[in-house]
């Protein structure tokens, strides 16, 4: 089977990556969802609609990326916890769909039999772009949670375990990527010199 | 492009027309016109080759140098 053209991988891992798009979104819908009405649900408390013994689930551990969270007080779903864990899955979901619509993109060209174009070189530059802001905001975050947990905390008991957050598989994907974006612009130079070359 | 062809000139000397020309060279007719309008970035021999056959003439017929200022520029920026 070829790679590249009608009815090649690049046609199969097209259809793929549209399947990834759509639960892509059904998860943003999902965070979305979650966000109103966790903010319904402090609402409620708020004004006294409801119990604040509706956010003590009991002692529960938590894990949002490389930082666990065990909750011994009971108060697993405290706004530091819930926020932090909706804003993470924001990142997450945003950059994932960055990514997959620039390589919808890109797999369309590729399935048509036409990869060196300069749009192409335009999406690698800004799938390693977003790849980049993604782990940046991870740290971020990470350091966000650790001083919510040293804020409050204490306060209700939380004990902190924090594993070594950097990772290389990321961090490698990332070069290979800015590498490979250069490539395909000098691919696409070269293949438009060679449609005017008579 | 410092480079012209002179294909008008040499079709006109021959009497012969652009769609002529492609179907005896073998080139589209998008093509010819890309070299006709000097668009062009570049020619092949056999392409070149072709072009003389076909119209009876020698490579120095068909092209020409003509230098400019903005061509030394793009050329120095190359």
């Amino acid at each position: 089977m070829k790679a590249l053209g009608r009815g090649s991988i690049a046609s199969i891992v097209k259809v793929g990556l549209e399947v990834v798009w759509v639960v892509l979104w059904i998860a943003a819908a999902g965070l979305g969802v979650a966000a109103v009405v966790y903010a319904g649900v402090l609402a409620a408390i708020a004004t006294g609609a409801l119990p604040e013994s509706i956010l003590h689930i009991g002692e529960a551990t938590t894990q949002i990326g490389p930082i666990r969270i065990v909750t011994d007080a009971g108060d697993r779903l405290v706004w530091p916890v819930v926020a932090t864990g909706l804003l993470a899955g924001s990142v997450a979901v945003g950059g994932a769909l960055a990514i997959v619509w620039r390589l919808r993109r890109m797999f369309a060209s590729f399935a048509s039999g036409e990869p060196f174009s300069a749009e192409n070189a335009q999406h690698l530059r800004v799938i390693w772009m977003v790849m980049l802001a993604m782990e940046v905001s991870r740290y971020l975050i990470m350091g966000g949670v650790l001083l919510l947990v040293t804020l409050f905390g204490e306060r209700h008991g939380v004990d902190l375990t924090v594993r070594a957050p950097v990772n290389l598989t990321t961090w490698g994907a990332i070069l290979i990527l800015i590498v490979l974006a250069e490539v395909f612009r000098e691919g696409a130079r070269l293949r438009e010199e060679e449609k005017l070359t008579i | 492009m410092a480079i012209r062809v002179t294909l008008d000139r040499m079709l006109l000397e021959r009497r012969m027309s652009l769609t002529e020309l492609c179907d005896r060279v073998g080139i589209t007719l998008a093509n010819l016109s890309i070299l006709k309008t000097g668009k062009a970035k570049a020619v092949r021999f056999s392409t070149l080759s072709a072009l003389c056959r076909e119209l009876n003439c020698q490579p120095g017929d068909l092209l020409l140098y003509e230098p400019s200022e903005d061509d030394a520029l793009e050329e120095a920026a190359e």
